[in-house]
Parts: C-alpha cells; structure tokens; sequence
C-alpha cells in the first residue's frame, strides 16, 4: 500500500523536508492589486511583506480551485498511490479545505481530507507526522490516529504586531470590538480549533516575546517546536535565543507564508509547539 | 459651657454609655475636621497627594452618619454601628487603619453596655491589635505608633483615675508625645520635616473628645499659619458649605505683628474655611463667604496692612466648572457575564478611564492622588457586577489598603492587584484574560506591575529637600516610581530629566498621558521635544485628563 500526502502551502513546511518526503503542496493564492500570485512561488515573502503595509487595496487570498486539488490526486493515484492523506488549513478560517474535499469526491473513498483546525506549522506537525507514518510503513487508521494526537495538541500562539489586519480579514469577531482600543496593542493570539482566540496583549514587542517565552516554557519538555515570524527575523532569532538552551530540540525558525501573512500583518511573532505526550 | 457638656463632665467613667460615645465620636469628628488642613499639610512629598486630613474627617464623617440617628444606650451596640460606617467610609490608608482601630474598638466593646475602666483600656489594646493586623508591614512612626502609645497609657491611666477628663488628657498627651517623637522613627518624616500626618489626625480626634469634655468649642480652628506653600485652597472646593457662595483670597503685609487669635475669631464673623499661611512676611487669607460679605474680608484686612493682591471667585460657578471638567462622559466599559473576571480600575481622570475600558476594565471608581475613594465607594463597584470574580487595580498606593478592606467585607472572590500607579494598572491590563483562573490572572497581573516605570510630572507645593533632591515651591517635579528625582523649571525640563533618569534610552516605549492644565497643543508639543530626544523609541500621547498632574508617563 502506497499512501500519498498532500497539503497547502499555508502549512508552511520548509521545501527541503516537503522533497524529503514527497509531500504535495497545493499553494493558496493571493490577490494583490487585480494580479494573483500563488503562495510562497510566484512571489518572495520579503518582498511581500515590505510591500504589505503600503499595499492599497490591501491584498487578498483566495483557496486553489478544486481543479487544481483533482489534478494533484489524480497524479498520486496514477502513479500508483492506493490512498491520499489531504491536510489543510481549518476549515472555520479558509476556503482550503472545502475545495480540497469536493475535489475529493470525485475519487471516493481513496482520498481521506482533513481539518487540521490549525495554520501553518499547526497544520504542518500533523503533515510531517503522517510523513514519518509513511515512512515506517504505517497502516491508515494508525497514521490518521497519530495524526489527531498532534491535531489536538499542537499549540499555535503569536504576537501580532497590530490588530489592523486580523480586523480588516473580518475572520475574527473581536477583532473589530479590540481596535476601539486607546492605547497601540500588539495582541497574543492562540489559534485553537479553527478559533483565533485573545490571550492577552503586550505593549512592547519585549514584554510580548517574554509571554511566549513564559507559554514555551509552560508546555515544555516538547517533541516540535517552530518560530513563527512574519518578516521579523531578528524578533526570531530573540525568541529562539531565549529557548533554544532548554528545549532540547531543534526548533525551526519560518517566515510564514503570504497567504497567512496576508491576515496578521508583518512583524508578527510566534511558535508552533508539540508538547511531549504524557 | 453648655449645661449639657457639664453634665457629661461631672460623669466617672462607669456611667460612660452609648450616647456618651456617640457626643465624643461628634467631638473628635468636629475637632478632627477644623483642623483638616494642617493634617493635609504634613504631606512628606511637595505633590498634591491623597491628603491625610481630608480622608480622616471622611472616614470619621462616615462613621458618626451611621451612628446619628441611633437612640440605644448600649455602648457596646454603639461601638459596633461606628466601626461598620468608618469601615464603609474608610479612604486612603490612615482612613483604612482608623477604622481598623475603630473595629478592634468595637470588637473589645462587644455585649458591654456601660463603659468602664479597665474595659477602656483593653478596647484601645485591642484596636492597636486590630490596626497592626490591618497593614501587611507595620511600620513605626505612624499612626499605629501613635495608637499603641495610646493603648499604653489607657493601661495606666485607667488604674489611676476614673475620671474620664483626667484618662483622656492622659491619652491625648501620650497621643501628642508620640507624634511628636514621629520623625525620629520613620527617617522619611524627618528628611521632609514634618511629623506623621496619620499620627497627627488621630491626635486632633482624641484632643476634640477631651475639648468636648472641658467644654471648650470645637468648631473654630486654632488660630495657625501655615507655610503658604501648604496653602491647599483648591481642596478647600471640597468642603463648601451651604450658603457660602465667594471665595476671597487676599496677600498682604501686615503693618504689625498679626494678632492671630483675634484675627481669626474676626474672620470667623464673616465665613468658613479660614486658611492663613505665611512666606518672607507676605501673609495669604483664604476664606468662603456669603454673598454679602464678600468685601467685609478686604476692608477688615485693609486696616491690618498693605493688600498686595485680591482674588474673589463665585464658588458656584466654579463647582459647575468641577463638574464639567470631570463629567465622564460616555465610557464604554467591558461587558462580563457570570462566571467571567471583572476589573475594577481606579481612576483619576476621564481620559485614562476611558483607556482602561478599552482595554477591557468593568468599572471605573473615580479617584486617584487627590481625591482616595472609601472602601464603600469600591465595594460599591464590586457589587454592581454581574460577575464573582473580581480583580481590583487600585493604581495608587494610598488606595491598595482600602481596596483590600472592600476585600475583606464583600462575599464576593476579589483579587488585590497592588498597583500603585496609572502606567502599573494599564500594563497589567496587558494579562487580563477574562475566562482564565482568577488566582492565576491575578498572579500574572501582579507580575507585570514591574515591567514599566512610571514618571508623575506636578508642580512642588511647597519647599523640601528629600533624597538629595531641593525642591522649591512652585517648581515643577517629577517622581519615578514614586520617588521625588527631578526638579525643574519647566514641565518640558522635568519630563526630559526625568526621562533620562529612568534611562529611557533602554526602552522600547514612551507613552505620555497628559492632565487636565495642559492643553493637547502644550502636550504635544512636549511630546514632539521627547519624540527628537528618543528617536529609537516608539512615543505615545494620550488624553489622561487627571488633575494637578502635568504628565503621567509610562516607560517600558
């Protein structure tokens, strides 16, 4: 049994583990100024991310078609795969999904999409999971179980640099009620089951790396463990100064993708997190 | 004397009952607040501060309104009444221990019905005891001195005498000398060179019952000169009374030394709220009049010397001003359901009000530096809420006490977050998390407070030296964190030093809330002088519309 695996490029895996594995990334689109680019291909996130604040109208993202999800499986079936494992971005957040599981129904039960309820690494933890699945030659069922444990305890938190444009994507109702606030806020954010839900905020862009410091430390020992940014590489490299000595694994340190980016703005920090089972 | 007050007099102290005390409370409140301004006076920092005499004479006012209409005799019964109103009313921390000392009181007096001697004695032991208790750190050369050298000398003077003039001389005196000794205690006091304030009001209530008993009035104030830096008349806005509708203040020289006591009892024919102070020979008067007597201060002063300055207001309108300076407004609080955490916040202005409830605070209680709300007015606050799970932030270290008192007397579950300024309170905000652990929020709050330095900009209200630093009255100065580190000559000055000082430079965050005397022109004027002097920092104005307060600034 051959088990092919397929995601979106708002999974934000790095290229060289996606080649490792053989993963398929389908990428999101993003609209900017009438012309759309896929996520993470067409257009560089430096570049992307120093034009964002400027951008007017501000950008947009739009699901790959369904088409585009069929040809993938259509390829990984006639190559010989007898099953698809599809993993995307929650369903409650983005059109990804959706047009994932109706490109789905054309090849019935042989293709499996799932609701990571998660963004970036949140959905890339459980993609590498079942890679590692794959690789050890893991039935279905036992790859899907091992899947769900990451699914449910991955934990995604961010600081954002303002709540502009996690407001202006109108994905998140308190959003709105939050920009009422006086004082300029960078908000800390946990992304749980296709929620985004309000941890708090900080005042400077220290107080807020010393709350995900603090959260790091609080799941600790942990299995996984990514940097979030976007476009704040020295922020990064601070958060990962700050944990690297007592997690006792190698985090990676991402720039998330555009189609993320897009919603939480530039100069965001953050981190995805497997805590060890126990 | 009054037929009335002799009779008491005549009393031994075993005919001491209900109605007895209730004529003492009156005294010692009657006393206490003729005198409030030399209380408000002993401020140890030169800044309009939550002032000692004011909330005495409210907590006091509370105390004996709970009591007045009660026609028992049982003094016990009594007792129990005054330390249920001086716990509601309690403001600020000397406020919050005196009805401490009243519930220890109270406590002794349980089932008692006619007082004696030894029961005198074990009621101030056990209202020292009480006091103690209620302050998380003693600390000698307070008010708790001054009430433990009176529990002291009830002990002896009990057994000596029961005549209830000859105790009370007794503990007056004891009250005196260790008000007295105040500086020698509490190194603070002597640097500024005052005595306790706390100490010295609790003296003036004791002094008033004893007055009382000797049936010498109570409602004149000594005849005093303060320093003129001391002169608060702004806070004399606070106690006008019906009737007096002018406010004159008039400078002038006198020809010859000023007969204080018949100067006095002149101006007490003409209106209330007599202040005099004096600096370098000028002498300042300060009084509230009808309006028909509102020239009679000027022509009597007139004749006593040359009149350098004259400044009548109708007071009226100037109440009205008050209130529209402070109208609130449309504050837009957080909403809380049942089960979720409230914050209650204090605040001395509307701006920065309004900044908390943005941030999510449930209720506002009006307050701050000047103006300490009671323990009622906070638990007032709680009890409004839909919600049993509270986190105060008090935001001004003269009201933690008394918020923690709203804590012992509600049933509800409420958190003290011991902030003790504006820029405390709002970055611990940052944690609040309303459908967290209320224990757990709290201790994330609590942590927090350490995470930025506060800056208070005012202007010196009269001269000292503490820590190094010579104020002179009128100067502009500026405390970090509470304590007094610049002096300087201009708001602009004091915020750059001040900013300096704080090494503002290590930030990443300036943020200015400016009061209510400066306009938003003048502030943001100040803020673009900041702006050029920390170009790598990020500086925020804002609106705080606190009183007497140029800037409130926060740095993180």
């Amino acid at each position: 049994m051959k088990i092919g695996l397929v995601t979106d490029s708002t999974a934000d895996l790095p290229r060289e583990l996606c080649e490792r594995y053989d993963i398929q990334v389908v990428p999101a689109l993003v609209n900017i100024q009438g012309q759309s680019y896929e996520d993470g291909i067409d257009i560089s996130r430096e570049e992307f991310y120093n034009r964002l604040p400027r951008l007017i109208p501000p950008p947009t993202t739009s699901a790959p078609s369904v088409g585009s999800f069929q040809q993938r499986y259509r390829k990984l079936l006639d190559s010989g795969c007898t099953a698809i494992l599809s993993i995307h971005a929650a369903s409650s957040l983005s059109g990804i999904f959706n047009a994932a599981r109706l490109a789905a129904e054309e090849f019935g039960q042989r293709v499996h999409v799932l609701d990571s309820g998660q963004l970036s690494l949140g959905i890339g933890f459980q993609v590498l999971e079942a890679a590692e699945g794959i690789l050890h030659g893991l039935s279905l069922n036992e790859i899907l179980e091992r899947v769900e444990r990451i699914r449910r305890t991955v934990r995604v938190m961010a600081m954002l640099d303002s709540l502009e444009y996690l407001r202006r994507s109108g994905r998140v109702s308190w959003a709105k009620a939050m920009i009422g606030a006086l004082l300029n806020l960078r908000p800390i954010v946990e992304l749980r089951d296709g929620v985004v839900h309000r941890l708090g905020q900080a005042r400077t862009r220290l107080q807020g790396i010393r709350r995900l410091v603090e959260a790091i430390h609080d799941l600790a020992p942990l299995e996984r463990l990514a940097i979030l940014h976007t476009n704040a590489e020295s922020a990064a490299l601070a958060l990962m100064a700050e944990v690297k000595d007592w997690v006792q694994i190698q985090p990676f340190i991402v720039n998330v993708t555009t189609a993320i980016g897009t919603h939480v703005g530039p100069n965001g920090l953050g981190f995805a997190a497997v805590p060890v089972r126990g | 004397m009054n037929p009335e007050t002799h009779r008491i007099e005549k009393l031994p102290i075993e005919m001491f009952d209900g109605q007895a005390l209730k004529k003492l409370v009156e005294a010692g409140l009657l006393w206490l607040r003729a005198n409030q301004q030399t209380v408000n006076s002993l401020n140890v920092f030169p800044v309009p501060d939550g002032d000692t005499g004011t909330n005495m004479v409210l907590t006091m006012q509370a105390a004996y309104k709970e009591i007045e209409q009660l026609g028992h005799r049982n003094i016990g019964q009594m007792a129990s009444a005054i330390s249920q109103g001086a716990l509601m009313g309690a403001r600020g921390n000397s406020g919050v221990i005196l009805s401490q000392l009243w519930r220890g009181f109270a406590r002794a007096l349980h089932g008692v019905e006619i007082l004696d001697g030894p029961t005198v004695a074990r009621a101030l032991a056990e209202a020292r005891d009480t006091a103690y208790k209620g302050v998380v750190r003693p600390v000698e050369g307070t008010i708790l001195t001054v009430a433990k050298e009176v529990a002291a000398a009830a002990e002896i003077a009990v057994r000596e005498s029961n005549d209830p003039i000859a105790i009370l001389e007794r503990l007056v005196k004891a009250a005196d000398a260790a008000v007295q000794r105040t500086p020698e205690l509490l190194p603070i006091l002597k640097q500024a060179g005052v005595v306790d304030s706390g100490g010295k009001g609790l003296f003036f209530l004791l002094e008033g019952m004893l007055r009382f008993l000797r049936g010498e009035p109570l409602d004149a104030p000594v005849a005093v000169v303060q320093p003129l830096s001391a002169l608060k008349l702004e806070d004399a806005m606070e106690t006008i009374e019906p009737g007096q509708d002018f406010e004159v203040v008039v400078d002038f020289v006198p020809y010859r030394e000023l007969d204080l006591p018949a100067f006095y009892q002149r101006l007490e024919q003409m209106g209330t709220s007599i202040q005099v102070g004096e600096g370098d020979g000028l002498y300042r008067m300060h009084i509230h009049v009808p309006t028909e007597k509102r020239y009679e201060p000027i022509d009597y002063i007139m004749e006593l010397g040359t009149v350098t300055k004259v400044a009548i207001e109708n007071l009226q309108a100037q109440v009205n001003g008050l209130d529209r300076n402070q109208s609130p407004g449309r504050i837009d609080l957080a909403a809380v359901e049942p089960g979720q955490i409230a914050v209650v916040a204090v605040s001395p202005g509307v701006g920065i009000a309004r900044i908390f409830a943005s941030l999510g605070v449930a209720a506002i209680v009006e307050g701050g530096q000047t103006m300490n709300p009671s323990t009622k007015d906070i638990l007032e606050a709680f009890e409004n809420l839909p919600t049993d799970k509270i986190i105060i932030l008090p935001n001004n270290k003269n009201i933690i006490l008394a918020a923690q008192q709203a804590k012992e007397v509600t049933v509800k579950q409420v958190e003290v977050i011991p902030s003790r300024n504006i820029p405390q309170g709002l970055v611990a905000m940052m944690h609040l998390n309303p459908d967290g652990d209320l224990k757990q929020v709290a201790e994330k709050m609590t942590r927090a407070l350490q995470d930025v330095t506060a800056i208070e900009i005012t202007t010196a209200t009269r001269s000292v030296e503490i820590d190094g630093v010579a104020v002179e009255t009128g100067q502009v100065i500026a405390l970090i964190d509470g304590k007094l580190a610049v002096a300087a000559a201009t708001v602009e000055e004091a915020c750059l030093r001040a900013l300096e000082a704080a090494r503002a430079a290590e930030h990443e965050l300036i943020t200015l809330f400016y009061g209510q005397d400066l306009t938003a022109a003048e502030a943001n004027r100040i803020a673009d002088l900041v702006r050029a002097a920390y170009p790598n920092q990020e500086i925020e104005l804002q609106d705080g519309g606190q009183p007497h307060y140029q800037f409130i600034i926060s740095v993180e």
